[in-house]
């Protein structure tokens, strides 16, 4: 009874809304009406003292128009876009049905071959959802009323995580007065630990928020949770602080140093792959102990023919002090003299890590044997002889 | 539209004839609310109930909310040194103490009213209401009381042309507010906050907390009192929410809706883009 008593109330108070608004509800509404007839239970507020005219605000208005003429280019764009696939099916001689966007990027790259270097240069035919960017959604009501609080401020996500962060660290203070009046110290035990975290940079915070913040913003941001990190009871909120934290994990990985295993002949070995330099490409394995042989593709170190790029393998043998204990075993093809022996050099020099202490580890890398050299040959330009040096010029 | 016929909403104290003393406490009994509406009748138009209730001095109670016995407990009397003061506020004052101005309470209890009774006007015919404020001691209270009242806040630095080149700034037609409540009128002690010039230029109505070193001149309804103590803007805040509170629950009745859910304030909606 008390439902039906509700329907009638619902159909005397939105009258125009109900059209639009409540479809489903409309059809037992019928039945409401005629219930309330012998209803006895009908109190004097099923009855409004008012009724509201449905408006909508320019703003809404405006918007409808402008999805609605989104969603007409698109339903064209889309007609286009399959008319054109079964021209290519087609051509191609395939089943139109089945055409897959693959089947469409490889009949295009054939039917139009093009030598743009950059691939967004070159023809494509893709679906009309990823050609056209998509459309912000309407961010207020049918009046106009926005649904955000801090809508007006433009930003209203960053500046609602703001308004959380505050709250938190509020909380926090609050929680710290009642502890000391109560002469409660804080657990030491369960200090947050954030050592190797970093708070979310800002790129980051950025997707994370769907808007685009500016710098001054951003340290605001910053600033905002590290007086919440600071806070002596700020693991009672470590939910909310470790979404906003990112683990340093990328140089902590790199900085691992691998264990070297053990061969059949009882000696540790260690191996790396794809050691590169410009187009050189090698594998290079250390074995410890050993005597200081050298293994080049099956070759000792007289592969190499020039004493420049002998002396390039055995340098970091000979900084580490372990030329004579270690034996060395390089895969290595493509490229030149130079190239193939930096990058057997940068092999040893990685493999060798796991064979010294952390000092010889560290003043390897200052020395620049871990780093790898991205040089690459520069092009040959016009109007040069090569890539620096110019065509011999005298003035008369 | 809304704002036109606001305009005809005659000022608490006209109506009421009272002496401007004796409308600052609570003692004086209120004039009882005349509800003409019979529930029997067929319903009327929410906008011939909103032209009535125009003609009443004061529909939602307004002047029950505080006593003067309140602004003072939360030091709305304190203004600022006397060297900083705006002529303009001049006839508000009660006197000075020690280098400091007062402000004349009995004074500022009939402004706050008459804002209150506007503010809670507004509400009730669905107005938009935008809370600001540049003191960033009191930014965080405002915008939950803001959140609290369902309506809007802006407590941060102010980009040129959010009133005035909105459909620019928000990508669409966007609806302005019709309210802008400011709960201090300054950016800094220097110069005055841009969104009251931008307001007037728009003809949005404002409510404005002025303060001793304030322009009272393009503020609407302006109120004199202290506008940088916590206690003073918590007071305020608590104020106009509780009259924004009683204009949306009053319409809310008399559409016959659910009551608003107070409990909780209202959790932002997360805007994210979908393709339409």
């Amino acid at each position: 009874m008390a439902l039906r008593v509700f329907g009638l109330n619902l159909v005397k108070t939105n009258r125009n809304l109900l059209q639009n608004a409540c479809k489903p509800t409309a059809m037992p509404a019928g039945q409401a009406v005629a219930a309330a007839s012998y209803a006895t239970e009908v109190t004097v507020h099923a009855t409004p003292a008012a009724i509201q005219k449905q408006k909508v605000s320019k703003a809404m208005k405006a918007y409808l128009t402008r999805a609605t003429e989104h969603d007409e280019f698109m339903k064209t764009q889309h007609l286009e876009f399959q008319i054109g696939k079964r021209h290519l099916a087609n051509m191609m001689g395939a089943d139109a049905e089945t055409f897959t966007q693959e089947d469409i990027n490889e009949a295009i790259s054939y039917l139009f071959p093009s030598g743009l270097y950059d691939p967004k240069a070159r023809p494509a035919m893709k679906t009309p959802e990823e050609v056209f960017p998509a459309r912000k959604a309407a961010e207020f009501d049918e009046t106009g009323r926005p649904f955000h609080s801090m809508f007006y401020t433009g930003k209203p996500n960053f500046f609602q995580l703001l308004h959380e962060v505050v709250e938190e660290t509020n909380k926090l203070y609050e929680l710290e007065e009642r502890m000391l009046r109560r002469g409660i110290k804080p657990d030491e035990n369960q200090k947050l630990e954030i050592a190797g975290f970093q708070v979310l940079p800002k790129d980051q915070l950025e997707r994370l928020l769907v808007e685009s913040i500016a710098d001054i913003e951003f340290t605001n941001f910053s600033n905002t949770m590290d007086r919440l990190i600071a806070s002596p009871y700020s693991y009672k909120s470590k939910a909310f602080i470790e979404r906003y934290l990112k683990p340093l994990m990328d140089q902590s990985k790199q900085l691992e140093i691998p264990k070297p295993k053990i061969d059949e002949q009882g000696r540790q070995y260690i191996t790396t792959y794809e050691c590169l330099r410009k187009t050189a490409r090698a594998d290079v394995t250390v074995r410890m102990p050993g005597t200081g042989k050298i293994t080049i593709n099956g070759q000792d170190i007289s592969y190499f023919e020039d004493e420049n790029s002998r002396e390039q393998l055995l340098f970091p043998l000979n900084y580490s002090e372990l030329l004579g204990k270690v034996d060395v075993e390089a895969n290595v093809e493509g490229g030149g003299p130079s190239g193939q022996s930096g990058a057997i050099r940068w092999g040893i020099a990685m493999c060798l890590r796991s064979f010294v202490d952390q000092e010889m580890i560290e003043s390897m890398r200052l020395v620049g044997l871990l780093t790898r050299d991205y040089r690459r040959r520069e092009r040959k330009k016009f109007g040069q002889e090569g890539a620096r040096r110019k065509y011999t010029w005298k003035k008369r | 539209m809304l704002r036109k016929t606001l305009n005809n909403l005659p000022r608490f104290s006209q109506l009421c004839g009272l002496s401007r003393r004796l409308q600052s406490t609570q003692a004086e009994p209120a004039p009882a609310v005349t509800t003409t509406v019979s529930t029997e009748a067929e319903p009327e138009d929410i906008a011939v109930i909103e032209q009535r209730i125009l003609k009443h001095p004061d529909y939602f109670q307004v002047h029950n909310l505080f006593t003067v016995r309140d602004l003072f407990n939360a030091r709305v009397h304190y203004g600022h040194k006397e060297g900083s003061l705006d002529e303009r506020m001049r006839p508000y004052l009660y006197g000075s103490r020690l280098g400091h101005l007062i402000f004349d309470l009995d004074k500022t209890a009939v402004h706050l009213r008459d804002a209150l009774n506007f503010v809670a006007h507004i509400a009730f015919r669905d107005g938009i209401i935008l809370f600001f404020n540049r003191n960033a001691l009191n930014a965080h209270l405002v915008e939950q009381k803001a959140m609290e009242a369902g309506e809007f806040s802006h407590t941060r630095f102010w980009r040129g042309g959010i009133f005035t080149n909105a459909n620019v700034q928000f990508d669409a037609v966007t609806r302005l507010p019709d309210l802008c409540i400011f709960l201090n009128t300054q950016n800094n002690v220097m110069s005055q906050h841009t969104a009251v010039r931008d307001s007037a230029k728009m003809a949005i109505p404002t409510v404005g907390i002025v303060d001793t070193n304030c322009n009272p001149n393009l503020i609407t309804y302006p109120v004199p009192g202290n506008d940088d103590s916590p206690a003073a803007v918590e007071l305020y805040c608590n104020l106009f929410k509780e009259a924004i509170l009683r204009g949306k629950r009053k319409r809310r009745d008399l559409l016959g809706l659910p009551p608003l859910d107070e409990s909780q304030p209202r959790r932002s909606r997360n805007t994210k883009t979908n393709s339409n």
